[in-house]
């Protein structure tokens, strides 16, 4: 499903050069849930989003779903990223001004899904995360856990076969974690290849698979 | 994107950011009012410079018979001219539309009576255009009514003075006087002007005027003088006037008189008004474009964040610049409507406090005043978004500028 081969990603900041990612190689199956850990700047961060299509590697190839991304233009980008990809964020990152319902339809809006069957796949998505009843509210009249979970209802509804996930829980108490790290396994048992970076040892466990990352390089023994 | 939600979402952004959006409006509003303002003031004054310039009669054209012209010798054949006749002045007016007021002069020196008291004055024999042309106006009474120029009703018009002399503070309207040997109605008067090109216009009796020409026993008229409505007319107006006589009287056996000098600072007064007024527009133009400009750069820069959010869920640049865009075509339209009402509201208020400005707000200047601010609105609104959906989502996510 996912292949990185030799993926470097570098900073400039002023004149110093970030090595973020350093020829990473990374292959994720289908159907698998992949846990990427490390200090923070390891690169655990910019490795998910080379692979969310959010950046672009420096330098090396990245496959996916059989299609060669790092050399696709911009346009080809966009339909990766509403086609194949959904992205939960750890500050959710949720319209303000938009209710849940909205936000859950928002990528919909610029797919040019028709106005009433945005409505009933954003409900059906949040229904999926068990979050019907809050569907006008605003995000800010939601708990930490419940705007992640439209957050995670808003990756889904587009169907991607991948869903990445940029430490879903950091921002959240150990319950609502809890409950995040739950819903997700449960998507993953029905099919859906995910990807998640935390460094809480205890979630990571939830995953088929552990990488580690450390100052840009996968640590050895848990490779590919 | 269909446009229920390019609008929805477009609208609901303006709506959240209440405070942003209603700075905005107003940036363009002052902007798009204070070129409006300058503008009408910039016009106004140069209008009424123009008027002031009429009121000495800047677009009065004077015709006198006989030709000026020096030549060897003493006069050939004296008595070649032919006199100015009622019929050539009606003929202007008649073959000329841009004659705006016509008046015929006949003037003849003689004793006006009244009460037994007598004095001698310029007797001016011409139509009720006369009031007009030489900018007089009446204290009491009418004017010479309405008439052909060959009536010749015995009625006429006092100056101030002669009326004083004559009459004292008893009121002469509906007295007759003695003009002459005829007597006269008195049926209006006018007010005090003082002397103006050579008649002192207090010391006048004003009849219609064929009375003059018959009490002269002349056909010919002391001068003609015709008015356009603008100076700048005046070139045009003299080349009529005098392909018309010349047409009626076979040569050029007239002479034709204009405010030459007056024309010419004039027209250079109304130049320099004008380019003043180019760059007052300019300014204004510019001042109103960078305070829009200043706004939309500020609002839309702040919001790089979002913009990264919508390529994450899968937004196309293209897609990202429609909704930018269609906020600041709403802001600067609405900015621009409220300002041009708020400009010709302002230029209403300046007419009340200063009513010998006649505000009128050029259609020019509200065009140029909501094209500017459209175009400022629309290349600044969407610059910003053009530029933070040209970032890699990551970047624009963190807010990159």
């Amino acid at each position: 499903m996912i292949r990185l081969e030799r993926v470097s990603r570098e900073y400039r900041t002023g004149a110093h050069v970030v090595h973020a990612l350093r020829e990473v190689d990374v292959a994720v199956e289908r159907g698998e849930f992949v846990m990427l850990m490390g200090p923070s700047g390891s690169g655990k961060s910019t490795l998910l989003n080379v692979i969310g299509c959010l950046d672009r590697p420096t330098s090396g190839l990245y496959r996916l779903d059989g299609e060669e991304v790092t050399a696709l233009p911009e346009p080809s980008l966009v339909r990766i990223r509403r086609e194949k990809l959904g992205f939960v964020f750890q500050t959710f990152h949720l319209v303000p001004r938009l209710t849940a319902l909205r936000n859950v339809e928002l990528p919909m809006v610029f797919a040019g899904v028709p106005a009433r069957e945005q409505r009933d796949r954003a409900r059906r998505a949040l229904d999926a995360v068990g979050l019907s009843p809050r569907a006008t509210h605003r995000p800010d009249e939601l708990s930490g856990g419940e705007r992640q979970r439209v957050a995670i209802a808003r990756a889904l509804v587009m169907d991607p076969p991948v869903l990445l996930a940029d430490e879903p829980t950091g921002n959240l108490d150990s319950v609502s974690g809890g409950e995040i790290v739950k819903l997700l396994g449960d998507l993953n048992r029905r099919g859906r290849t995910i990807v998640m970076v935390t460094h809480d040892e205890g979630i990571a466990r939830v995953g088929h698979r552990r990488v580690r990352l450390r100052d840009g390089r996968i640590e050895p023994g848990e490779g590919p | 994107m269909n446009p229920r939600d390019l609008f929805g979402l477009a609208g609901g952004a303006l709506a959240a950011h209440r405070v942003r959006t209603r700075l905005t409006v107003a940036a363009v509003a002052i902007g798009v009012a204070a070129v409006l303002l300058l503008t009408s003031l910039g016009t106004s004054a140069r209008d009424y410079v123009v008027r002031q310039f009429a009121g000495i009669g800047a677009n009065l054209i004077g015709i006198v018979p006989g030709r000026v012209e020096t030549t060897g010798g003493p006069p050939l054949a004296a008595g070649t001219e032919r006199p100015l006749t009622l019929d050539d002045a009606e003929a202007l007016v008649r073959r000329i539309p841009a004659v705006t007021l016509m008046a015929p002069l006949a003037l003849a020196v003689t004793s006006v009576e009244a009460g037994g008291l007598s004095r001698a004055v310029t007797v001016v024999g011409s139509t009720p255009e006369f009031v007009p042309i030489r900018a007089l106006a009446m204290a009491a009474g009418s004017n010479l009514p309405a008439m052909d120029s060959h009536s010749t009703a015995q009625v006429c018009v006092l100056g101030a003075r002669l009326r004083r002399e004559l009459f004292g503070d008893r009121n002469p309207l509906g007295e007759a006087v003695r003009v002459a040997e005829s007597r006269f109605r008195v049926i209006g008067l006018l007010a005090p002007k003082g002397m103006s090109l050579g008649v002192d216009l207090d010391e006048m009796v004003l009849v219609p005027v064929a009375n003059v020409l018959r009490l002269t026993n002349r056909p010919g008229l002391f001068r003609i003088a015709v008015q356009c409505r603008s100076f700048e007319d005046v070139p045009a107006l003299e080349a009529d006037v005098r392909r018309v006589l010349a047409d009626r009287h076979g040569e050029e056996d007239f002479t034709v008189l204009t405010q030459q000098a007056v024309m010419a600072s004039l027209a250079r007064i109304v130049g320099l008004l004008t380019a003043a007024l180019a760059a007052i527009a300019a300014i204004s133009l510019g001042v109103a474009g960078i305070g829009v400009m200043n706004v939309m750069l500020v609002a839309v820069a702040e919001r790089t964040p979002e913009v990264g959010l919508m390529k994450a869920v899968g937004a196309s640049r293209g897609q990202v610049l429609a909704l930018f865009l269609t906020e600041a075509a709403a802001l600067s339209l609405g900015g621009g409507v409220a300002g041009v009402v708020l400009g010709l509201a302002g230029a209403q208020a300046v007419e009340v406090f200063v009513p010998a400005l006649r505000m009128a707000s050029p259609v020019w200047a509200i065009e140029a005043a909501l094209g500017v601010s459209l175009l400022v609105g629309l290349v600044f609104g969407a610059l910003p978004a053009v530029r933070a959906a040209r970032l890699m989502p990551v970047e624009a996510l963190r807010g990159r500028r």
